[in-house]
Order: C-alpha cells, then structure tokens, then sequence
C-alpha cells in the first residue's frame, strides 16, 4: 500500500479506504452507492457536489455516527467493524471534526470548548493549561478565550472548532462544508488555517459545494452525484468538464 | 479516577448554575414531589404517635368487692396475665386509688370534705388491664365476665371506654387504608411529573451529547455529570422543601391539639427534622438520579 509521493520524501500510506462501501437509508433511501475511494496520509482531499449527493454520509461513515449498509472502510488498515460501540470513543479520538454549524457547546467558553476534549481523553490539568490557549493562537483566538460562543462571530466559531479538532492530534481532520455559513474573508481565513494544518502533515478531508473555496485550496478533488463517485481529480477545480 | 470525578463535579455544577433558570424550575417541580411525599411521612408518622398515645391511654378496669382481700386479688391478677391477649395488668390497692381520687380532685374542696367525714375508704380495690392489641378489648371482657372469679367482681369499667376503644380500632384502619391509597397516588403521579421534567431537561441538551460523542467523549464521561447533576437538583430541592415544610408547619401548629401528640405539632416536627430531612435527601437523589439516567441513555446509544 506504500507508495512514495514525489513532491516529499515522506511515504504515504493508504489511511483511509472505501471498498464497496453502500449506505441505505429507511424507507429505501439509498445514500451512498458502491464507493470506493482510497485517502492517503498527508492528503488534502475537497469532496463536492450538490446538498444531497453523500458527502455527510460518507463523513458520517468516517467517523463511525452511521455504519455503511454493506462493503467496509478500512481506517489505518483495519475495520471499524472490530470496534465494539462502546470503544468507538476511541476511534474518534483520532479525528477532529468541523462542522458547518460548528457544534460547539453553549455554555461552555472557547477555552473550555476546546479543553472538554481533552478532559474527556483524561488528559492532565497542567497540560491543558498549556495546550488549549496554544492551540487558541494558533486559530488567532488566543484573546478571546473566555468568551462564549453566542459572544463570537461565525468566523469565530468555525476557528474555535478547529483549535478543538487540533488540540487531541489527529490523524485527520474531516470539515464537512466549515465555510458553508461564513463570509467570504472568514471563509478565506479557514482555508488558510486549513492549508497550514494540511502542510504541518495532518490529512484533511473537506466537503464543499462552494466553487470559490474549492479552487482556490488547488489540490484533490472527488465528486459525487447521487451517492455515486462521478470524478476524481489530483489537482482538481470544481468543474465537471476539468474531471472528466 | 480522581481525575473523572473531579471533572464530573466541576462540569455539572457549571452546567447546573449556567442553565440557572432551567436548574431551578426542575428543583422547584423535585421540591413539590418531596413535598407531597413529606407531608405524607409525617402524617404516618403523627398517626402512629397519636395511634400509640390513644393505646396507652385505652384499658379495662375491674373493681372488687369490698369483701375480696388482697390475697385474692393478686392471685386473680396472675390469672389474668396468663392470658395471651393480655399485655399487662395493674393493681391499684384501695389506698392508692383513694390517692389518686385525691389528686384528681384536688381542686374540689367539696367533695374532699365529704370523703374525709365518711371517714372510712369508700374505693373499690381494681385491676387495670392493658390488651397487648387494641382491637381485642372485647374479647378480655367476655374472658374476665365469665371467668371463675367473676362473683368477686363488683363492675367492670369497659362500657365508658368502649366508645373510644371502638373509635380508635375504626380510626386505626381508616388511617392505614387511606393513608396507603393516597400516598401510593401522590408518590407515582409526583413521581411521573419529577421525571418528566427532569427528562425534558436533558432532551433540550441533547445536541450538546451528540457534540461531546463526536470530539470522542466516552458515554461513561458523558454520562457522569448528568447524574450528579441529577444529585444536585435532589439537594437543592430538598432544601427549598425542608423551608417550605417549616413555613407549613408553623402556620398549621397552632390549630393542632397539643393533647393527641402530647406536645406542639412545631416541637414534634422539629424533634424529627433530621429524619424528615434524611428522608428528602434520599428520596430526591434517588428521584433524581433515576430520571437523569433514563433520559440520557436515549441519547447516547452510539
């Protein structure tokens, strides 16, 4: 599965893959249909396509909220099958997730948003201390720590959600649509900060049907139509006829 | 572990002073049920006290005729006792029943001069008897009336206490009766309110659960701050009950007859606060608890 990638001396190794992998709704809805899509480590990968083509799905599936209705998804190599529910803490501790709403906690402040995930990972006082306000910087927050998320902009938000999927490490960090209620200059700002976490060697999967973010970001992109893989460009725009 | 528990306490009593408003509507509809079924306890409480006074005060007495010696009447009062529906059985000597005449008369001038110009004790010699169980009074009597000393007998004083011996055995039932049905009302629709309530607390965050799965919180660390929080609530709530309680209390106290508990309603009350208290305690942690931890198991079933 090893392959070297020219641009940097790193190997990269398949981290995530999509074998076969159908999701099926009640009431027949079918989701997702046969994927099959195989992510490297370092990899910065915008899936597109328009609201109802699978792209929350297929996050949904990464981060084990749904289970796919056949096929499997390997994740570094083994099966989210293996886990037992009440271990896929475990799985998701190794994934930071963005949202388009962000889903942060209402009472809580940036700083302990972005802390909760570390307490719940037993980490120590001390070190909580000192990672979440780094972690705060680095998203450019560090002098609104205190501040609940009603206090912040959207803009605001969206960087308080991704100080918290950084802090715990992750292998990855899965955004599904983080600009998608953003202005164009936050919009850009998140893109930025999503370029800086790729290039530090975090895997990045985006969703977007935002044709302004995927282009500029310039790297590989997947498209889906209804629950099917249409394209999959390595450096790709968000247009049909660039894919094909 | 020191850790978990420290963090659980810290994260619910934000989350219980954060959400003020919210905390404290939920206490104050955990503070009704306590309520209900406080007043309940002290009602079982005070009838079993008023129950026991009205017993201890309740007996058969057989006076002798001034013929029968001492001798006899002890060995009478040993008969008695080998009854089983017996509890105990008195012997008040002609001297001391003259005493207690005395005493209770005591501020009738008349009536002690009479008594000291007979000159001679007029009292009739008697057997007190106390039933091990209130309601067998009746069948003591049919035992004494038509036992071997009975020609010795000169009355039996069960007839003026027969009124109240029935009364109490009526009140005794009606007590128990009523008592388990209302209380076993009250207790489940309070219950089913105190719940709800609590449940309706915890839907309205559920989202914040979903949140917590994602950035990959165990459902055991989920979990725990909305038990304590569930503790929590049963505090404060049995806080807010024991003060409405006092408040109860007091303005009732003087309408109850000091004699039936033989002391005030207040002092009563407060000679078994801690108990009272005890009992809300435990009651709402127990309710709260329970409430919280059926409502989040919905919400966390992955």
């Amino acid at each position: 599965m090893t392959t070297k990638n020219p641009k940097d001396e790193k190997p990269r190794t398949t981290l995530i893959k999509f074998d076969g992998v159908t999701k099926i709704y009640k009431g027949d809805f079918s989701a997702l249909e046969n994927i099959n899509l195989e992510i490297q480590t370092g990899e910065f990968v915008s899936i597109v396509g328009k609201s109802g083509a699978g792209k929350s799905t297929l996050f949904k599936i990464i981060y084990a909220e749904e289970t796919p209705t056949s096929g499997n998804i390997l994740f570094e190599g083994e099966s989210l099958d293996a886990f037992a529910k009440s271990k896929i803490f475990l799985h998701r501790r190794k994934i930071g997730t963005v949202f388009q709403d962000f889903k942060l906690l209402p009472n809580k402040t940036a700083f302990e948003n972005v802390a909760y995930a570390l307490e719940a990972a037993g980490v120590a006082k001390e070190e909580i201390l000192e990672n979440v306000p780094q972690a705060l910087d680095v998203v450019g927050l560090g002098n609104k720590m205190e501040k609940f998320p009603h206090q912040l902009s959207a803009g605001e938000q969206q960087r308080v959600s991704f100080a918290r999927a950084l802090i715990q490490k992750p292998i990855v960090i899965v955004a599904d649509e983080p600009t998608g209620n953003l202005d164009p200059i936050s919009s850009w700002d998140i893109i930025r900060l999503m370029l800086k976490i790729n290039e530090m060697g975090t895997t990045i999967i985006l969703s977007s049907h935002d044709k302004y973010v995927v282009d500029k970001i310039n790297k590989r992109v997947v498209i889906l139509e209804d629950g099917k893989i249409i394209g999959d460009c390595p450096i790709g725009k968000y247009k049909l006829e660039n894919t094909k | 572990m020191f850790t978990t528990i420290s963090r659980t306490i810290n994260e619910a009593l934000k989350n219980f002073l954060r959400n003020g408003w919210l905390s404290l509507a939920t206490s104050m509809i955990l503070m009704l049920s306590l309520y209900t079924l406080s007043i309940l306890f002290i009602i079982v409480m005070v009838s079993n006290v008023v129950i026991k006074n009205v017993q201890e005060k309740s007996n058969i007495s057989i006076y002798f005729n001034q013929s029968v010696d001492e001798e006899t009447i002890l060995a009478i009062q040993q008969e008695i006792e080998k009854n089983p529906l017996v509890n105990s059985v008195r012997y008040i000597d002609k001297n001391s029943a003259l005493d207690i005449f005395k005493k209770n008369n005591a501020n009738e001038e008349a009536i002690l001069k009479s008594i000291e110009e007979v000159g001679d004790n007029p009292l009739l010699a008697s057997l007190v008897i106390k039933a091990s169980d209130p309601t067998q009074y009746q069948a003591i009597y049919e035992f004494v009336n038509g036992a071997d000393f009975s020609q010795e007998i000169n009355r039996i004083n069960y007839t003026k206490n027969k009124e109240i011996i029935n009364k109490l055995n009526f009140l005794i039932g009606k007590i128990r009766e009523i008592g388990l049905i209302a209380s076993s009302i009250l207790a489940v629709s309070s219950i089913l309110i105190t719940f709800n309530s609590i449940r309706i607390t915890i839907y309205s965050r559920r989202k914040e659960m979903q949140i917590m799965r994602l950035v990959g919180a165990s459902n055991l660390f989920i979990r725990l701050p909305y038990i304590f929080e569930g503790v929590l609530y049963g505090l404060s709530a049995s806080i807010l009950s024991t003060i409405l309680l006092l408040i109860t209390v007091r303005f009732i106290s003087p309408y109850i007859s000091e004699s039936i508990l033989s002391q005030s309603f207040m002092s009563f009350f407060l000679g078994k606060l801690w108990l009272i208290i005890l009992f809300q305690l435990v009651a709402g942690c127990i309710l709260g608890i329970a409430s919280s931890m059926i409502a989040i198991r919905r919400y966390l079933k992955t």
